[in-house]
């Protein structure tokens, strides 16, 4: 019997349009292509490191692969799981034929979709950092693992630090190294001129041989030398060129900032570039973005165990103690599967540090820091989805096993 | 004729069964004769307790595994000069090595895959593929370790190089010659260990020691020098011996003496038979380690002098004869046990050696090899009585290796004090078993063979790679965890349920295998089975759901694993995608199915695709170098994976055949179908 033919007039869209949505057809092609993006974006950790297949193949729309040397143009996982999420939601629970046979199906497919809605809204809104500590120091500020902003902070004449201007990450991240920009920073004297910056990059002394092959500005007998973004983008430190404009006309003073010179130990304090304008007394450097919890975390002791013998960790824990106003001090401790949960943030015990550390060294504690809406979701999608396919499979393997029992194979079946 | 395709096929295997049995002559030995250890000696050897890779465990774990690495097997055979042939098992080799060494020397035990590599060290080669003794190597010891040094240096900057620079990758050869070096440098280690209770009897590396030195170490009792020398540091000790000696003969038989020292200091690390003093220390101790203790404390030479004491009365007993060793070998014995009892250490030493002596996983592979010989048996009489009586026994065994299987899981579990799945390894055993469970479960359902088969299957081939992977390893299988992995909870929940989600996924291939293969012969033969294979089909969709089930709640509990110990639920690490790809192709499979887009030929044929991806997360994840599961890297499975895939290639091919042919078929059905234009004239 030959099929009716399709009604393509524009009052039969939404029909389509409902039609191609909930199809069975549209939920293999998206787990087709969903695997063969998981696949790609594994492989490309390879030579790309995870962050940067992160953002290519699972946080975006669309992106391009070379195939044998042909780029194709492939959707990302960020759309797949849209269109997943609108046809589950559609096909599994509005279309389907609610029985109590498919119950099972029904539950786990909102599980899923659960699932999926968790990811997105960690994907949209939770944030993440680390905290650095050695025993006896406080802190309530967090810092990014990967964003680095340029802060321009006034020193009083004793050196110490006012209220920063900020050059925030998200507009840092977007310059190229050909790019310059010119900011007004309304609160100051002198506009801030950003040139050359590199997402990765080491100053070199026009002297050594290597600066040769480094094109672009001399500055104090240095050179900014652009290196290729490591895989580990936690690793890239960022450098530009800056100049700041006193807008009465007086020179500009220029200088390299170099995220090398921001501390990576917590014990050690930044190194700023410093100048004066006027009377004022001014200090510039990129810094980590950081932002604040709204309590203080002290690190009372850090616990760190090795096999005997060996040099593999088998345990790092730490006691903190934890303040906030109005509540009591309370002494808690953070170790590996164990984190401290507290108004809405999460601290994980990450690592320790310094690297290369020895028995007997003192060791910092490092806590990875999240703040994320859906932290619990998956568990209780979890929980929905494993009731939902239990239910299924039960259901199944009964009709299977009773199936099985009644059909025996005939003998020439079996021949 | 009906019955010709299987009992072709279950003669053709009995044929080729032979093969793979046959024997190979052993290495002849440049000793006279060999005499073996007595039983006794060899047990209260194998039962002392060494502390190695952050536990203490029984000599004899750490006999089988050096051997393993050496020699790539866990006996030494060879025929000495009189004629006799002599097989003697780890334990024996490493009291051999110890205690025995120049008879040690003598024995072929260092594995050379291509004659090749001993050539370049100037050494002259045996067969292709041999076994060499530490005397017959010896001649290219220089050479050996000029270019071990050279390779070693090589693959450091392969591994450093951002995107593993091919200019700095070891061949083939480099590689044996890189390993060899190492292997040899252990062999001395250990024939060294005891040098300092010997009196200036030097084993191995002759020539290190100056004539001077050497004839010192003839007049000197290092155990003895130790009380009288003065309290000193490692570094002050160094920094001494770094000195010119002053002119006095007094001056330079002193630092001759201080050479001598650090000289057996140095060759009696690595083997940690000395529990601490102190209760509270959790690390034992070295000969080395001793004699260093004792040259900076005098506090501590008491202690230090008797540790050292008694392993100078076994060298000295073994002199004597066996039987003053054997007792001078249970006093040493007794008194370490006593200290390991009270510490609360080695307490499940005697478990260990009875893991590894009962073998109990080889004598699960060969129930299983002995299941398939008999299955094959049942394709001679395909569903007769018969048929079905050896398909019972064929299940049985498999049953029995199954059993064997667990016992030895159970008994690992047991000995770390963990659920069964800590390593790579233990995946394969757990693997193999849940495989061979399915398969029975699915006998006991349908009762048509088929379940029986791939019990079999997955024993055979589950067994082997274990055996395999073992001796490609040859470290330590029962290993200590990183601290994030200390959680039994979770290596409970997750890491077992995945595991159980990846032999299902495999059963679902051996099925689909079976489909393949029978679809495709079937065609060849010109005819069908459909009742047959509508079972295969039930079977393998109900595979893959349980595979669904698994994969996906393991990899949930993954996710909240991860998020109680790095703080994401999510973070596409190569582990998680390989879970993650697992759960999305048996979702392709089952809405596929659902959808009308394939029918039994492609549920099967996507079984296949399923085990590639199964095999990928298994295995090929932990070789891409990348990601947060760095405990699970292994090097050098990608070829064996490519071969994996290139078999389980020509089954799909088979499917696209089958496909075309059916296809085909089809069209030239539905054109007889139809009705033709008439055509008038």
């Amino acid at each position: 019997m030959a099929k009716a033919p399709i009604d393509w007039s524009p009052a039969n869209w939404p029909r389509l349009l409902y039609r191609f949505f909930t199809s069975f057809r549209l939920a293999t092609v998206i787990l087709i292509l969903m695997t063969l993006v998981t696949l790609l974006g594994t492989l490309g950790q390879v030579d790309n490191g995870l962050h940067a297949a992160k953002v290519k193949y699972f946080h975006s729309f669309v992106f391009t692969e070379k195939v044998f040397g042909i780029p194709l143009i492939l959707p990302g996982g960020l759309l797949l799981m849209i269109v997943l999420f609108v046809n589950m939601t559609l096909g599994a629970l509005v279309k389907v034929r609610k029985r109590w046979k498919g119950a099972g199906l029904l539950i786990s497919h909102f599980g899923m979709l659960m699932l999926l809605a968790g990811g997105f809204i960690t994907w949209a809104f939770s944030t993440d950092g680390y905290m650095a500590l050695y025993p006896g120091m406080s802190t309530n500020r967090v810092e990014s693992y990967r964003e680095w902003q340029l802060e321009v902070i006034p020193l009083s004449k004793e050196g110490v630090a006012e209220k920063a201007w900020i050059y925030p990450a998200e507009y840092l991240d977007t310059m190229h190294s050909d790019e310059q920009r010119v900011i007004k920073a309304e609160s100051f004297p002198f506009d801030v001129v950003i040139n050359g910056y590199s997402k990765n990059a080491t100053p070199i002394p026009v002297s050594a041989p290597m600066a040769a092959g480094v094109t672009g500005k001399e500055l104090d007998g240095f050179k900014l030398s652009p290196q290729k973004t490591s895989k580990e983008a936690e690793q890239n430190l960022p450098g530009c060129f800056v100049e700041f404009r006193p807008r009465d006309g007086s020179a500009p003073i220029e200088a390299i900032l170099w995220a090398g010179s921001y501390r990576f130990d917590p014990r050690e304090n930044p190194m700023p570039f410093t100048f004066t304008v006027g009377e004022q007394l001014y200090g510039a450097l990129l810094v980590k973005k950081s932002w604040t919890v709204p309590f203080t975390v002290r690190l009372d002791e850090f616990i760190f165990e090795r096999h005997p013998g060996v040099m593999t960790a088998r345990n790092y824990e730490s006691r903190v103690t934890r303040f906030e106003d109005s509540q009591p001090d309370k002494p808690l401790e953070i170790k590996m599967n164990e984190p401290m949960r507290h108004a809405g943030y999460t601290f994980f015990q990450e690592s320790f540090g310094p690297s290369g550390s020895q028995p007997g060294d003192e060791m910092f504690s490092q806590f990875a820091v999240a703040n994320n809406p859906a932290d619990q979701w998956p568990l209780w999608a979890l929980i929905i989805n494993g009731i939902g396919l239990g239910i299924h499979f039960v259901i199944m393997l009964v009709n299977f096993t009773v199936r099985s029992r009644n059909k025996k194979l005939s003998p020439a079946a079996l021949s | 004729m009906k019955r010709s395709s299987p009992t072709l096929l279950a003669l053709a295997i009995l044929a080729f069964l032979p093969l793979g049995l046959s024997a190979r002559e052993a290495p002849k030995s440049a000793l006279q004769n060999y005499v073996p250890w007595e039983d006794e000696t060899v047990h209260t050897f194998e039962n002392l307790l060494v502390q190695q890779d952050g536990r203490v465990k029984p000599l004899y774990s750490v006999a089988r595994f050096t051997l393993l690495q050496f020699s790539g097997k866990s006996k030494v055979s060879f025929q000495t000069q009189d004629g006799e042939t002599h097989s003697i098992h780890y334990a024996d080799w490493l009291l051999d090595v110890l205690f025995r060494g120049q008879i040690a020397k003598d024995l072929p035990v260092f594995i050379v895959d291509d004659s090749a590599a001993v050539v370049q060290i100037g050494v002259s080669p045996k067969s292709k593929r041999d076994r060499y003794s530490y005397n017959e190597l010896v001649v290219g010891r220089a050479k050996l370790a000029e270019l071990g040094a050279q390779y070693a240096e090589k693959q450091d900057l392969y591994e450093k190089s951002e995107k593993r620079d091919a200019q700095y990758e070891l061949d083939r050869i480099e590689g044996m010659i890189l390993t060899l070096g190492r292997n040899i440098s252990s062999f001395e280690y250990l024939v060294g260990q005891f040098g300092f209770a010997r009196q200036g009897e030097m084993l191995v590396n002759e020539n290190i020691l100056p004539q001077e030195l050497t004839d010192l170490a003839k007049k000197l009792d290092t155990v003895e020098m130790l009380e009288k020398m003065p309290e000193m540091t490692l570094e002050q000790l160094v920094q001494t011996i770094r000195q010119q000696p002053g002119e006095s003969e007094d001056e330079r038989t002193f630092t001759g003496a201080l050479r001598l020292f650090f000289f057996h200091a140095n060759s009696a690390r690595g083997l940690n038979l000395f529990p601490p003093q102190e209760k509270d220390n959790e690390v034992w101790v070295s000969g080395g380690d001793t004699l260093l203790a004792g040259l900076a404390s005098k506090e501590d030479r008491p202690w230090a002098t008797d540790q050292l004491g008694s392993i100078r009365t076994l060298v000295l007993a073994q002199k004597e004869g066996e039987a003053a060793f054997h007792e001078a070998l249970k006093a040493f014995s007794t008194k370490q046990n006593a200290i390991a009892d009270a510490r609360g250490e080695g307490k499940y030493s005697e478990m260990e050696i009875t893991l590894y002596r009962g073998k109990w996983f080889t004598y699960s592979l060969y129930c299983f090899v002995i299941a398939f010989v008999v299955m094959a048996f049942s394709w001679l009489t395909p569903a007769s009585r018969v048929g079905g009586i050896l398909i019972l026994v064929a299940s049985l065994l498999a049953l029995l290796g199954f059993f064997l299987d667990v016992y030895g899981i159970t008994l690992r579990s047991i000995i770390r004090q963990r659920p069964p799945i800590t390593n790579l390894y233990d995946t394969v055993l757990f693997i193999t078993a849940t495989a061979v469970l399915l398969g029975l479960l699915i006998e006991y359902f349908t009762r048509v063979g088929i379940g029986s088969l791939v019990a079999v299957l997955s024993g055979v081939l589950g067994m082997f790679l274990a055996m395999k992977y073992e001796a490609k390893e040859a470290t330590d299988t029962i290993t200590q965890l990183v601290a994030v992995l200390d959680t039994n909870f979770w290596l409970a929940t997750h890491v077992t349920i995945i595991n159980i989600g990846y032999a299902a996924g495999l059963v679902a291939a051996i099925i689909g295998v079976i489909y393949l293969a029978g679809r495709f012969a079937m065609m060849l033969m010109g005819k069908t089975n459909k009742e047959f294979f509508q079972v295969l089909t039930r079977m393998n969709y109900g595979v893959i759901c349980f595979c669904l089930f698994f994969s996906l709640v393991g990899t949930v509990l993954g996710g909240i694993w991860a998020n109680y110990s790095w703080g994401r639920f999510w973070g596409w690490d190569p582990k998680e995608n390989g879970a993650l790809m697992i759960c999305l192709w048996t979702l392709v499979i089952l809405h596929g199915r659902m959808g009308g887009m394939i029918r039994d030929l492609g549920i099967h044929m996507n079984s296949i695709i399923l085990a590639m991806i199964v095999t990928f997360s298994w295995w090929g994840v932990n070789n891409l170098g990348v990601g947060l599961h760095s405990y699970g890297f292994t090097e050098g499975v990608w070829g064996a994976l490519y071969s994996s895939w290139m078999v389980l290639g020509v089954f799909m091919l088979m499917g696209v055949i089958v496909w075309f042919r059916e296809r085909s078929a089809k069209a030239s059905r539905d054109n007889l179908a139809t009705p033709k234009s008439t055509v008038t004239a």
